[in-house]
């Protein structure tokens, strides 16, 4: 039988632009629901550098997009303290990189007001000692760093403390029109294949790289570039600052510290399919030859995995032979019903990570105006809840490493972890890499079906260090099934699929220490556990 | 100069290669022995990844870790977690300060001085009652444990440089325990070298900071290797070899200073240490060994301390020994004899020290042999505590042997 759910607006897409809208809306009181198809941030939200412009790098080419970021990053700074790290940048000049360019960029930067500093060279070195020594220049500017991951968390718990819903791993299949108007969506589940009709009077396109095939299914036009880039995660944190270098934006020029480790890229090549997440060996090799001018010693340094991630770059006039760079990262904000004359269709795309919230802004701005609803957007001013807490853990029987982690991560789930770590299997480091105990794993779970290693990682870090899950992947299955949160079947089946996924991403990486890692954790899974080779056993 | 020690970055960036395999879990004496410590992954590489060019994290655990350096010995990347646990251990003490009787066991150079001086007082208070339950409740050093005796006729005060002008010639390292404990096992080495028609010289020295290491006084340790290293390089460059008679020095002078110094110096004096049986093993490959040694028919259990399996070269004392006509030296091959130089006078280190030190004793137990042979003087403290066999270092058996031939030829 047919479900049937009825609410004001149906957003499309979970990522950060689709987070970002249902959060503004739940905070200006309008009832929302956003449908993923996969899990929140399995795409491009969870696929980026994790970098919070400060507008600089966009100065020159692109000062529109360049001032949004930078208003943008002073917001964020304020709003969402516990998923930013006010790393700072440094925009470093080396042998080689264009003079005037760095006379046009501070110009720039002067003219737009974002502050910019020279900093003396030999405390650059003494600050970051893997900085290429021939280094000319650098300037300090106020980049930052995101955590993606938490982000996304975050903005959608505080929505849906705000009566917003979500429902995740549902597929739209359909885009409900009535004459010339949207009137809904019709969405597949795709663990039960239950499929439900969304009635809703404002339906919005936030699906990113998959924009393209919601218009379709609505019959209206619309042209996303999909730009696919490359990046690549160093096993250990290197720098302390975000470390771009200052010429015009290309490929392989930004470092950004993460959390335990330093993600390098990127690059950009445009693809058709969205669900293209291939890697090449080739196109990574190149970028690193790129970044030993900023990181000399990038070749001896151990890389753990690489990934990619589409942005989705909105073409006005839809024209072909476009690289992809010079495209404008400024976001499209499209009223289908202006211009292709179907009401209550609204598409979001383009924009970058850092102007998520004002993406939403403008789009719920839109909304308003459409239901005639005055009601202004408070996603300036609302602070979301700190990730970092004090004070807390010290009861617990936990390694400091541990406790150092959950410190920065737990936010308000500080007294549910406290609890759970009171008992032995709660303090149980799962993964040693990153520090997570049963504790942080076991919440992650959904409470009904669904058990997927994936999933976990994108709220816990599980299996994100330099041995990809070898160790924890199977530690997390087994104390599900001990514990009777996952049966033994959905557990054989995430672990061969939370395998499969991380054994990619270390594959294009595999040269030196990762390949002995690639090599000792196919043995383990496949001679010491049995599991087939990728494919054969999957149900 | 800024804090240098504790800016590793440059220093040791092994920890990257590690695999998680957990070889050096597998293979950690303490961990088998006791939850309380996090293990050499753990403490090593993988915190170290954890706060390398961040925020340092001070995990009191590292306490337990001994140093012994089996870790170092099964990692399949050489990975070098002893260097990263030493440096894991100067960063809690750094933090915390180090307690009185910390201070004082680290000092094994100044308390055999002082204790030795005044020997015969020194040995008589260590076994009385009183006296170390005080030491107990004052120190924390449990009031069951034995203490090696003091010599008032220290090595120091018996011995003269004698230059003879030999084509090899020994620069020996005595260490604190053959100087002030056991003036007898460095006067045994000086006779098999002479029996070998080597002289030796005793060149200044100081304490080899394996005690600061392991107590975490990791400054001190870098000053007594920079005092070692320039003392020491002086004689090799004359043409001599460095020789010591302690495992634990020879492991400093081999490779901890290569970490802790890190120096060209550093480098150049460690290619030329030898262990003393691993070096009488290296005259008797090159044919330069004297072999005529009596017969010794003896049953014996050798115990292979673990500052000398860190060494990586083979069992040179069993090599040696079994050279000696009718000698019957059997492995005990029981691991970790659980002393762990001042680990084992810790009164909350005690039950573990204890518990290590159980296989070693049923060994000793099970071959009853006639006695016990090692070249550690803090793993004969542990057999003296725990087994009721005799033990003998390799360098007194050797001598016993080379004397009883000499005596035989001019009877």
């Amino acid at each position: 039988m047919e479900k049937a759910l009825e609410t004001e607006v149906a957003v499309i897409g979970g990522g950060i632009t689709g987070a970002g809208i249902l959060r503004d809306l739940a905070l200006r009181g309008i009832r929302a629901i956003l449908v993923e198809q996969g899990d929140l941030g399995h795409g491009t939200s969870t696929r980026n550098h994790g970098l919070l412009h400060s507008g600089c790098r966009y100065a020159v080419r692109d000062p529109e997009a360049a001032i949004e970021s930078y208003h943008e990053n002073l917001i964020l700074k304020k709003t969402i303290p516990g998923s930013i790290e006010k790393t700072g940048g440094l925009f470093v000049k080396v042998p080689g990189d264009d003079d005037a360019y760095v006379d046009k960029w501070l110009a720039s930067c002067h003219k737009l007001g974002i502050p910019v500093e020279e900093v003396p060279l030999s405390q650059v070195f003494r600050e970051e000692p893997y900085l290429n020594k021939k280094a000319e220049a650098a300037y300090r500017v106020p980049d930052g760093a995101i955590d993606d991951f938490t982000l996304l968390i975050d903005v959608i718990n505080d929505a849906v403390a705000h009566g917003a819903k979500t429902l995740t791993y549902h597929e739209v299949t359909e885009v409900l029109t009535e004459q010339d108007h949207v009137t809904g969506i019709h969405v597949r589940d795709r663990h039960s294949g239950e499929e439900t009709d969304i009635h809703a009077q404002i339906v919005i396109n936030a699906a990113g790289p998959w924009g393209m095939n919601i218009a379709r299914m609505a019959g209206v036009p619309l042209k996303i570039l999909n730009n696919k880039g490359m990046l690549v995660v160093f096993s250990h944190r290197f720098n302390k600052h975000v470390i771009n270098r200052l010429r015009m934006p290309g490929d392989g020029d930004i470092f950004v510290p993460a959390h335990d480790v330093t993600i390098f890229g990127t690059t950009g090549k445009n693809t058709d399919d969205p669900n293209d997440f291939s890697l090449d060996r080739k196109e990574m090799e190149d970028m690193l030859a790129v970044g030993e001018a900023l990181i000399p010693s990038i070749h001896r340094m151990r890389l753990i995995r690489a990934y990619s991630g589409s942005r989705p770059l909105y073409q006005k006039n839809g024209g072909h032979g476009s690289n992809g760079r010079d495209v404008t990262r400024g976001m499209a904000l499209i009223d289908h019903g202006e211009r292709d004359g179907l009401n209550g269709l609204i598409t979001i795309t383009g924009g970058k990570l850092t102007t998520f919230r004002l993406m939403a802004e403008k789009t719920v701005d839109l909304v308003c105006q459409k239901l005639d609803v005055h009601s202004p957007c408070r996603t300036r001013e609302e602070v979301l809840p700190d990730r970092r807490v004090s004070d807390s853990f010290s009861k617990a029987n936990l390694a400091p490493a541990a406790r150092h982690k959950l410190m920065s991560w737990a936010g308000v789930r500080a007294p549910k972890f406290d609890a759970a770590l009171q008992n032995e299997e709660g303090s149980q480091v799962v993964c040693e890499c990153e520090q997570i105990t049963w504790a942080e794993i076991e919440t992650a779970i959904p409470n009904k079906g669904g058990f997927d290693l994936g999933d976990i990682r994108r709220r816990t870090r599980l299996g994100m260090g330099p041995c990809q899950g070898t160790f924890c992947n199977f530690r997390a299955a087994a104390l599900a099934v001990e514990q009777g949160r996952a049966d033994i079947k959905e557990a054989n089946c995430a672990l061969l699929g939370g395998i499969t996924e991380r054994q990619k991403g270390m594959g294009v990486v595999a040269i030196g220490e990762t390949a002995k890692q690639l090599q000792m954790m196919q043995t383990l899974y496949q001679v010491s556990l049995g599991f087939k080779k990728e494919g054969n056993q999957h149900v | 100069m800024p804090d240098q020690m504790f800016d590793m970055t440059m220093l040791d960036d092994s920890y990257e290669k590690c695999l998680k395999c957990n070889a050096c879990v597998a293979s950690c004496p303490v961990t088998g022995a006791t939850l309380d410590f996090g293990g050499p992954k753990h403490m090593g590489p993988e915190l170290k990844r954890l706060v390398d060019n961040q925020q340092s994290i001070d995990d009191e655990r590292i306490e337990f870790c001994t140093l012994c350096g089996n870790c170092d010995l099964s990692c399949p990347e050489n990975v070098h977690i002893s260097t990263l646990t030493a440096f894991a251990k100067a960063l809690h003490t750094e933090k915390n300060g180090s307690n009185f009787r910390d201070f004082v066991l680290s000092n094994a150079e100044l308390v055999g001085k002082m204790a030795s001086a005044f020997a015969p007082v020194t040995n008589a208070a260590m076994k009385m009652k009183p006296m170390r339950k005080v030491m107990e409740k004052v120190m924390k050093i449990p009031e069951g444990r034995k203490f090696p005796k003091y010599r008032f006729k220290n090595f120091n005060l018996t011995f003269k440089n004698k230059v003879t002008g030999s084509k090899r010639k020994v620069a020996y390292f005595v260490g604190c325990y053959a100087m002030y404990n056991a003036p007898n096992v460095a006067e045994s080495f000086v006779k098999v070298m002479n029996y070998n028609g080597i002289e030796v010289v005793k060149p200044r020295q100081k304490c080899c900071g394996v005690p600061m290491l392991a107590n975490g006084r990791m400054k001190q340790a870098r000053k007594n290797a920079k005092f070692n290293i320039e003392s020491l390089l002086e004689y090799v460059r004359k043409g001599y070899d460095v020789v010591t008679t302690c495992t634990s020095c020879g492991l400093a002078l081999k490779k901890e200073y290569l970490s802790i110094d890190g120096s060209p110096e550093a480098k150049e004096l460690a290619a030329h240490v030898y262990d003393a049986d691993e070096y009488l093993r290296m005259l008797y490959d090159h044919g330069e060994f004297n072999t005529h040694l009596a017969p010794i028919k003896h049953i014996v259990g050798y115990h292979a301390p673990c500052h000398m399996r860190a060494q990586g070269m083979g069992s040179p004392a069993l090599d040696i020994l079994e050279l000696i006509p009718g000698f019957d030296i059997y492995d005990l091959g029981a691991g970790c004899c659980g002393q762990c130089g001042t680990f084992g006078f810790k009164k909350e280190k005690y039950a573990v020290s204890m518990k290590l030190g159980r296989t070693m004793a049923e060994s000793v137990k099970n071959l009853d042999a006639d006695y016990t042979v090692t070249e550690c003087g803090m793993c004969k403290n542990q057999l003296d505590q725990l087994t009721d066999k005799e033990v003998r270092h390799p360098m007194q058996i050797l001598a016993e042997s080379y004397e009883h031939a000499r005596h035989l030829q001019t009877v």
